[in-house]
């Protein structure tokens, strides 16, 4: 068996090993959660756009909450949907939960929504409620444009959601205030955009992970979206403007330094890159 | 004929009507298989692709009339907004798509219980882990099933039935952390990854390596400390990093979504037409030659 050629340092540069970094980074993110380092934070004009669509929903219409996130997706869009509850009970807007495409998330949002609500002493039913998972995506919006409770049948706990009484008044697409869409999940926006936004003129806005944001952009450019909360730094300023700083604060601490972790490692790979080449070159 | 689609009026009806449409079902499935030859299926998937394309085209596209009328047994829910002919069909074909929609869901459960079943019985390598998706998969079941169905106390007690309280364990106990640590292990893989793979070999690659600098502290609270010394109006605004982060976001990213956009659309609109007229042979036909 051959041994291995030594390596030069700028070679050992680019050659860190894996677990090492798994260790730092997980070091890193750990210390922030524990001991986070807040950094002032500046609500975007996106954000501010989802804060200010909730605040001009008119006071007869229901807010609809889309959940269709999960665990997977917790961090990010866990403080968004927590953010927006608070913004919709302290305008004193009526909501709706539900779910288009995540069918375990919707308990999670559940879950949340009671823990919220308590803190306001909004009532199930007349505050606020939860339509639960529905199948179909565009076949539901298309019926639920028609006739809202007929489609929406039963509520996440199985009652008739007619008569809950929030829904007095509520008939089909006409009662809806606001969409907010908050998903980690691709391509569910374009069933609400398309179907409700673009034939109704229903008001639209979301909430997005950091990894799938970019990609809804230019519905916030065409102001077919009223505005949009972008990973969990959507999260942390939402917190901001509703005044109860959160998780989503906590978290971008984690992320800046986990950034500036990953960044160094770029970095640092790429000095090594360059000294060894220039070496080689040398050499030869 | 029509009071067969009529909501059944109590509960036994239901299960009734279920039974009766189970048995029917079965029954179409079992005479279409024997009747038709293989161009004979063919012919009826085709068709009813077609009819189904047709109906939900048609009925988005047909103008509406406010003076429609809705058939006696369903009631207009809006007559302000007006209907057309085939209106009042969308209800049930919505319908009729979520339980088609729902057997798919079956049809899932049903290939994972025979691929697991198989691992378990011919001991193959790894079977541990088929029996723990039974496992896994049955306790959910059951005991999601069971506080669903629990009867609901007259009085809120703070205790929660055991039932309840153990698929509260499975549901936010295991469940959910196990799924948010998959997930969460991208972050590392995506870290060694950068550090491995990201190397400025070309004037494109630092490029791209600027941009995503950029965004990465654009998008934090940091990247706004970094540069929190300039100020933040005028021109030297535009370069704290909060603000080029949108920017590259806002001017450059937007329009090459929206290409991307553009694209996917038009590709998307031919393969529904090819599907939606059966030239997408490979998809329906590919087994049956």
């Amino acid at each position: 068996m051959m041994a291995s050629a030594p390596q030069s340092p700028w070679q050992r540069l680019q050659g860190i090993p894996r677990y090492y970094i798994y260790l730092l980074l997980a070091a890193v993110v750990v210390w922030q959660i524990l001991f986070p380092i807040r950094l002032p934070i500046t609500p975007s004009a996106a954000t501010k756009g989802v804060f200010a669509a909730i605040e001009s929903v008119p006071d007869g219409k229901l807010i609809i909450i889309s959940a269709d996130w999960d665990a997977s997706t917790q961090a990010e869009t866990g403080p968004q949907t927590e953010a927006i509850i608070h913004a919709c009970f302290q305008h004193h807007k009526r909501f709706a939960l539900m779910s288009l495409g995540a069918p375990m998330g919707i308990k999670l949002a559940d879950d949340l929504a009671r823990r919220v609500a308590e803190q306001y002493d909004a009532r199930y039913g007349v505050e606020w409620c939860n339509w639960g998972y529905k199948f179909g995506y565009d076949n539901v919006l298309i019926a639920m444009a028609k006739d809202i409770p007929k489609t929406i049948g039963t509520d996440f706990h199985g009652a008739p959601v007619a008569q809950l009484p929030m829904m007095a008044g509520v008939t089909e697409i006409s009662s809806i205030g606001l969409v907010i869409e908050i998903t980690g999940l691709a391509g569910i926006s374009e069933y609400w955009i398309g179907l409700i936004q673009g034939v109704y003129g229903t008001p639209f806005a979301s909430a997005y992970t950091a990894v799938m944001a970019p990609g809804y952009y230019p519905f916030l450019d065409s102001k077919q979206m009223k505005g949009m909360l972008v990973g969990a730094k959507g999260g942390a300023e939402m917190e901001l403007l509703v005044g109860r700083p959160g998780l989503g604060g906590a978290i971008m601490a984690a992320q800046s330094w986990a950034h500036l972790f990953i960044i160094a490692l770029i970095v640092l790979g790429n000095v090594g890159y360059l000294l060894a080449s220039a070496s080689e070159r040398r050499r030869r | 004929m029509r009071s067969l689609f009529r909501p059944a009026a109590t509960s036994a009806a239901l299960y009734w009507h279920l039974a009766a449409a189970i048995i029917a079902s079965i029954a179409i499935i079992v005479l279409l298989h024997r009747l038709l030859g293989p161009r004979g299926r063919r012919w009826l998937i085709a068709m009813v692709t077609l009819l189904g394309g047709l109906y939900l085209g048609m009925e988005y596209f047909l103008p509406v009339r406010k003076d429609m009328l809705w058939p006696s047994h369903i009631p207009n829910p809006n007559p302000a907004r007006g209907a057309n002919l085939l209106s009042p069909g969308i209800e049930p074909v919505g319908n009729m798509l979520s339980v088609i929609g729902a057997f798919t869901v079956g049809l899932g459960i049903y290939s994972l219980c025979q691929v697991h079943g198989r691992n378990i019985i011919r001991r193959r390598s790894g079977w541990q882990n088929s029996l723990a998706f039974f496992l896994s998969m049955l306790a959910m079941l059951v005991f999601g099933m069971w506080s669903y169905y629990l009867p609901k106390p007259k009085i809120e007690s703070p205790i929660m039935p055991w039932p309840k309280a153990t698929y509260e364990v499975l549901f936010n106990g295991l469940f959910n952390p196990l799924q948010a640590a998959t997930f969460s292990l991208l972050a590392f893989y995506i870290a060694s990854a950068a550090y491995r793979a990201f190397r400025i070999r070309s004037a494109e690659a630092a490029l791209m390596m600027a941009a995503a600098f950029i965004v990465m502290l654009g998008q934090v609270p940091v990247g706004a400390w970094l540069t929190s010394g300039l100020p933040t109006t005028g021109a030297a605004g535009f370069f704290r990093l909060e603000a080029l982060g949108d920017w590259v976001m806002s001017w450059l990213n937007t329009p090459a979504q929206r290409g991307i956009v553009f694209g996917i659309a038009i590709g998307g609109l031919a393969m529904s037409l090819r599907i939606w007229l059966s030239l997408e042979r490979g998809t329906f036909f590919a087994e049956q030659g």
